[in-house]
């Protein structure tokens, strides 16, 4: 039933209240019934609550300059390219963000977002890279790294690219107060120290 | 008078780290979100991966909106809409054969259209108070006369046609513009 005269009626209206509710019902009717939210949507998907909040001493708020920075970046690419985020290639599903850790370098930028612990001790991590030139080398690939005084300390996972945008999981069981920032290095295919730093925060 | 605060306000305070502004963001559009992901993407899988996308790129994007250029619920349809064609591009195929006839389902602009309107009326029923929310959707969409509405509810008749009436009204407050 979506008559205005049987769900509203016109007794008691004036013509102009009449009319104004008359277009309110007809864009309920042409809008059509919202959505049920599933259940794994009914709670924002990044609304950390204090204690959930991962830590990273040197990634103070004041880098949230750079978050916003690296964000208009993006969405400048991504306008440019057509699309905001993602090329969907590689990009896997949904991921429980609770922290998100912008980095860049040169034309590239990346998030990095963090979920929380899992019960063994694991982060989940989930990087998403803009930008990155693909390997000329076919046994060449980029690494994930966890700084101390702006030096890589530890390895946090190897990744291609292949794509203008490309998005991996990785996990690591570090403390990260222990770090204070991520890079991102360049590795060839024989090396064995990290390469060069292609991403910051 | 409204005293809500507008949707360009919580993406400025989400752009400075402001949890309880994304969250309330999320609160007013996670509904027309999916709504608008399940009309495009037709699977409620990947709808649901559609949203968590979203507000994920709303969260990152925040920094770059513009209160100069305009309204906070453009912006959030731009994001969303990206966000969801980037999806849907994602598992796009190019069909084996051309058919031979158009298409009867709307075109490209229709289904903006459409897509624009379901998504402004959608985010203002979250606006109304649960009780008139639940006897729009019971008159609307579920097919009930006023009457069964009335005996659904346990509630006098006049009570519904009033709770009906006061629900368009505010729907037309708080869409405004979009009636013009």
């Amino acid at each position: 039933m979506s008559n205005f005269d049987d769900i509203v009626g016109r007794e008691g209206l004036s013509a102009d209240e009449e009319a104004r509710l008359r277009r309110v019902h007809d864009l309920l009717v042409q809008a059509g019934p919202p959505p049920d939210l599933p259940p794994g949507l009914e709670r924002p998907p990044t609304a950390p609550t204090e204690a959930e909040i991962v830590q990273f001493p040197l990634l103070p708020r004041r880098r949230w300059t750079l978050a916003a920075v690296a964000a208009i970046a993006l969405v400048l690419l991504a306008f440019g390219g057509g699309y905001l985020v993602g090329h969907g290639k590689t990009k896997p599903t949904s991921f429980a963000t609770k922290r998100v850790v912008p980095m860049h370098g040169g034309n590239a930028v990346a998030f990095l977002r963090v979920a929380s612990k899992d019960s063994a001790g694991n982060w989940p991590m989930e990087l998403e890279v803009n930008n990155l030139p693909t390997q000329s080398n076919r046994r060449a690939y980029y690494e994930l790294w966890l700084t101390r005084n702006g030096k890589p300390a530890a390895p946090c996972g190897t990744f291609r690219v292949n794509a203008r945008t490309t998005t991996v999981r990785l996990s690591v069981p570090y403390d990260f107060k222990r770090f204070n920032g991520w890079v991102v290095t360049r590795q060839g295919a024989n090396d064995l120290e990290a390469g060069p730093v292609v991403l910051s925060t | 008078m409204r005293l809500v605060t507008s949707d360009g306000e919580l993406i400025q305070r989400a752009a400075t780290g402001d949890h309880s502004a994304f969250e309330d963001l999320y609160h007013r559009y996670a509904r027309p979100v999916f709504g608008l992901a399940l009309r495009r993407l037709g699977d409620r899988g990947r709808a649901e991966d559609a949203v968590q996308e979203t507000f994920a790129s709303i969260w990152r994007s925040a920094a770059s909106y513009r209160p100069e250029r305009g309204p906070g619920a453009p912006w959030l349809y731009a994001v969303a809409r990206n966000a969801i064609v980037d999806r849907a591009r994602s598992r796009t195929e190019i069909p084996a054969d051309i058919p031979d006839e158009a298409a009867a389902d709307p075109g490209p602009s229709d289904r903006a259209e459409q897509g624009w309107v379901a998504w402004r009326v959608h985010r203002a029923l979250e606006e109304l108070p649960e009780r008139e929310r639940e006897v729009l959707a019971l008159a609307y969409w579920s097919g009930l006369s006023q009457s069964e509405v009335a005996e659904f509810l346990s509630i006098p008749l006049g009570t519904v046609k009033t709770r009906t009436r006061a629900a368009l009204a505010k729907l037309s407050d708080i869409l405004g513009d979009e009636l013009q």
